[in-house]
């Protein structure tokens, strides 16, 4: 048993294991970290900053994976509490990045810990059990090959604890899968950018947390009160139903009647089919039960079962959309049954089945086109064929022939290929999610600039789905910002969604609640980490940890030489209008919407770069001094107005860096 | 008296764990799953969750297993344990038939459930219902023409039915 710190709501410790040579250092959470980064993604984000550089290869030992949980975690928070996981992706190059719920993140800080840092090789497989503050090197030599849920089985046998949480790679990770992710506890992966295979590359299979640890939060009685608050906010929400009855695959049949369905591979945003692969026809006729993240009022997750059909049988946790859209519409699958089991397939091996469905989708279009043919594929990849897409995916989890070539991401296949590379829809190497962004556009603007390549999760502003002007004008001061279609404004939209779900990630509970649903907006976030931490701060401070881990992320990739040029989108979005359906005739007007964006961040518009004085008002003048002595020249941003964007205070409070200043400015020396 | 307890629906358990965090808070202060009355057992690769807590057994095991008397049975059903009594001998542990009786991880004293003098927390914060109180008062069954017109037939259905209406938290005779 061991009592923890009395920085209240977090564990108060960092556990360090280095597998070269098996020494494992315990090192306090420091308390000036907590207050400028919370936790989760914006801790991970400063020490990736601070100990992984720009020459450290991704799978190599000097690599560092972090494994991070929020203030939150343990306590009886009604919104599902998650953790980060982050390290240099092996797919990107850059930051890997990836969250997850589940149960692990509170029984991390049950077992002492707010962050596991693991670095180093282990020079025999080895799955880490980390235990009431003790960690355990244990052999994993007959773990080797196993998937996912054999893993998991093999590993609860062994430990004989029903408490353990276990989070594993599967062999796709193994056989060093660039897209390979790590899955906890069975059906919760944190899949994107990787980093299964760092995990893989330091030897390890497994990481299991178990402890008997408390959590205390400052004040009790308030506590109390806050959390019955917050409970009527979600019981009594519009959303609560939808979302209970069908998770986030709720969205397929919203995306068909909005027109940004990735049909085909982004050929149409519409599909003629949509009910029968929809979440309403699982929760109709597939769905048993409903499942739920830690200490969450809202159980999304549901757990399946095929009826009947050559699958039958076939059970597991999910689908969201993403995995859903991806394998049906994507790849023209119009069989749900075999959709289910091709994501259970795509899983159990380890894989991220956004990326997957990226690679035979980018696959079965060169083939359309006969710019790939069936001898150099070894199979015939028509759209739809459920047959050719199980081998494929089973070749690129063994790396094996064709399959070796796609499973280093659609970006290096394309470059290896020599062919495709217009179609191979990724931004900065990370495969695109299942949304159109000629039809949702602030999404498309937020896939350019996110910090871990194409994804929705970096921003997320749902509000743009409601399509109402008069929130625009309200809010933003632009009725096009919340209009699907609009374009002026995004920028805005964007920085404001980037800021809070970078403050969603860092105390990590769900974005689903706490910003879709607009359950915790910055005012109740401040309120919230009063009451649990005991630290005053204001709406402005919880904003402004928002900006600075947005900031550092960029001043990382920045680092590793990304530019304003990289914040860019795949072609066909930019100059192919949509062919039919709600959105037809759109292309995304990218550069308009970057303009406003970097002006809003207060960021230099030719690089993309964060201005001086943007970083050193976030507090982050050690970065500064980091990056010009490695010879990236910042603009100094003075002309800016000052103070940070806030809802109310967004127009006129906005960065007043224009185009044409800056260029003045470069060409005057 | 007629005994109360926790009734669970399985179907509707979702695993979340909030029934046990608020079991801890309301009885220790603090939040912990091992210190909660009630305890989830669970396998994610099958989708397994089922909480388990005190069956209220009588004649009470733990508390004929108790070597100082220490354990007691109240009146409600509800075991007491006198600390002052106690010896952290774990006896009480091995006895229970289900395994639902644990020790204390710091003083090392029996936890169990008192069903929080009446109206249980985690009955009050579940969030899918699929905890209840297993009432007091009895409701007739009463449906003599059906099963007098049905047979043996309707016996099987009213089995299965009486079954679902215990997880409802209803009782009948």
């Amino acid at each position: 048993m061991c009592v923890l710190s009395r920085l209240y709501g977090y564990a108060g410790k960092v556990l360090r294991i280095n597998l070269s040579s098996y020494d494992v250092k315990v090192e306090e959470t420091r308390k000036e970290l907590v207050r400028g980064y919370l936790g989760g993604r914006g801790l991970n984000a400063r020490r990736l900053y601070d100990e992984v550089g720009p020459n450290v290869d991704p799978l190599s030992p000097e690599n560092r994976l972090m494994i991070s949980t929020g203030p939150l975690a343990g306590l009886a928070f009604p919104i599902g509490t998650r953790l980060n996981v982050t390290a240099k992706s092996p797919q990107t190059g850059l930051l890997g990045d990836s969250n997850v719920g589940g149960h692990f993140a509170a029984e991390m800080k049950f077992a002492g810990f707010d962050q596991i840092v693991i670095e180093g090789r282990s020079e025999r497989p080895v799955y880490l059990y980390v235990h009431d503050g003790s960690v355990e090197f244990r052999s994993a030599s007959g773990l080797r090959g196993l998937t996912i849920s054999e893993a998991y089985r093999e590993i609860r046998k062994e430990l004989r604890d029903v408490r353990a949480q276990i989070a594993l790679i599967g062999p796709s990770a193994e056989n060093l899968v660039k897209f390979s992710g790590i899955f906890f506890n069975v059906y919760r992966p944190a899949a994107r950018t990787g980093l299964g295979a760092v995990l893989a590359s330091k030897n390890v299979k497994a990481i299991v947390v178990r402890g008997d640890g408390y959590v205390e939060v400052a004040d009790s009685k308030r506590f109390e009160e806050f959390v019955s608050f917050i409970e009527e906010l979600i019981y009594s929400h519009q959303q609560y139903w939808p979302r209970r009855v069908m998770g986030t695959s709720r969205i397929l049949l919203a995306a068909n009647m909005l027109g940004f369905l990735p049909v085909r591979h982004f050929q149409d945003s519409v599909a003629d089919y949509p009910y029968g692969v929809s979440g309403e026809r699982l929760a109709l006729e597939y769905n048993v039960k409903n499942r739920s993240c830690f200490s969450c009022v809202l159980p999304c997750s549901r757990f399946y079962v095929v009826k009947y059909g050559t699958y039958e049988g076939c059970f597991g946790e999910g689908p969201e959309y993403e995995a859903l859209a991806g394998m049906t519409v994507r790849i023209g699958i119009k069989d749900l049954n075999a959709a289910l089991k091709l994501v259970s397939l795509i899983n159990d091996l380890g894989m991220d089945v956004i990326s997957v469905s990226e690679v035979i989708s980018w696959c079965m279009e060169l083939f359309e086109r006969g710019l790939l043919n069936k001898d150099e594929v070894g199979l015939n990849l028509e759209w739809g064929d459920v047959n050719s897409v199980t081998q494929l995916v089973e070749m690129i989890s063994r790396r094996e022939g064709f399959g070796g070539l796609l499973a280093d991401g659609v970006a290096k296949a394309a470059e290896r290929l020599g062919r495709g590379d217009e179609l191979a829809f990724h931004v900065k190497g990370l495969e695109m999610i299942q949304a159109d962004p000629r039809g949702l556009k602030g999404y498309g603007l937020g896939f350019a600039v996110a910090s871990r390549g194409a994804d929705h999760l970096r921003s997320e502003p749902f509000i743009e789905l409601a399509d109402d002007p008069r929130l625009g004008a309200e809010l933003f001061g632009e009725p096009e910002a919340t209009l699907r279609l609009g374009v002026k404004g995004k920028g805005k939209l964007v920085a404001y969604y980037e800021n809070w779900c970078a403050v969603v990630d860092s105390i990590e509970v769900c974005k689903n609640i706490a910003e879709n649903m607009e359950i915790l907006t910055f005012d109740r976030i401040a309120e919230l980490l009063n009451i649990v931490t005991g630290i005053e701060v204001s709406k402005d401070d919880v904003i402004a940890v928002g900006e600075r881990i947005v900031n550092l992320e960029r001043a990382y990739l920045a680092r590793e030489g990304i530019r304003r040029k990289d914040d860019r989108l795949p072609k066909r979005f930019l100059v192919e209008r949509i062919k039919d359906g709600p959105s037809k005739g759109h292309i995304i007007e990218l550069e308009t919407m970057l303009d406003e964006y970097y002006e809003v961040r207060g960021w230099d518009l030719i690089n993309g770069l964060p201005t001086t004085r943007k970083l050193v008002e976030l507090g982050l003048s050690d970065v500064v001094e980091d990056l010009e002595r490695r010879g990236i020249k910042l603009l100094d941003g003075k002309d800016l107005t000052s103070g940070l964007p806030t809802m109310e205070k967004f127009t006129d409070k906005l960065a007043k860096l224009r185009l044409s200043d800056v260029v003045a400015r470069l060409s005057g020396g | 008296m007629v005994k109360r307890k926790l009734v669970v629906d399985p179907s509707k358990c979702v695993g979340c764990r909030y029934c046990e965090l608020w079991c801890s808070f309301k009885h220790e202060g603090v939040f912990s799953t091992s210190l909660s009355r009630i305890s989830l057992i669970k396998d994610d690769r099958l989708g397994l969750d089922y909480p388990v807590v005190c069956e209220f057994c009588d004649p009470a095991p733990c508390v004929a297993s108790c070597p100082t008397g220490a354990l007691n049975v109240l009146s409600n059903g509800v075991i007491y344990v006198d600390v002052g009594k106690c010896v952290s001998c774990s006896e009480c542990v091995t006895s229970c038939p289900y395994n639902v009786l644990k020790l204390h991880p710091i003083t090392s004293k029996p936890i169990v459930c008192d069903l929080c003098g009446g109206s249980p927390i985690c009955v009050v914060k579940c969030p899918t219902n699929a905890l209840r109180i297993y009432p007091v008062g009895v409701v007739e069954y009463g449906l003599e023409e059906l099963a007098a017109l049905l047979g043996k037939q309707f016996k099987r259905a009213a089995e299965a039915h009486k079954g679902l209406m215990r997880l409802w938290g209803v009782r009948v005779e």
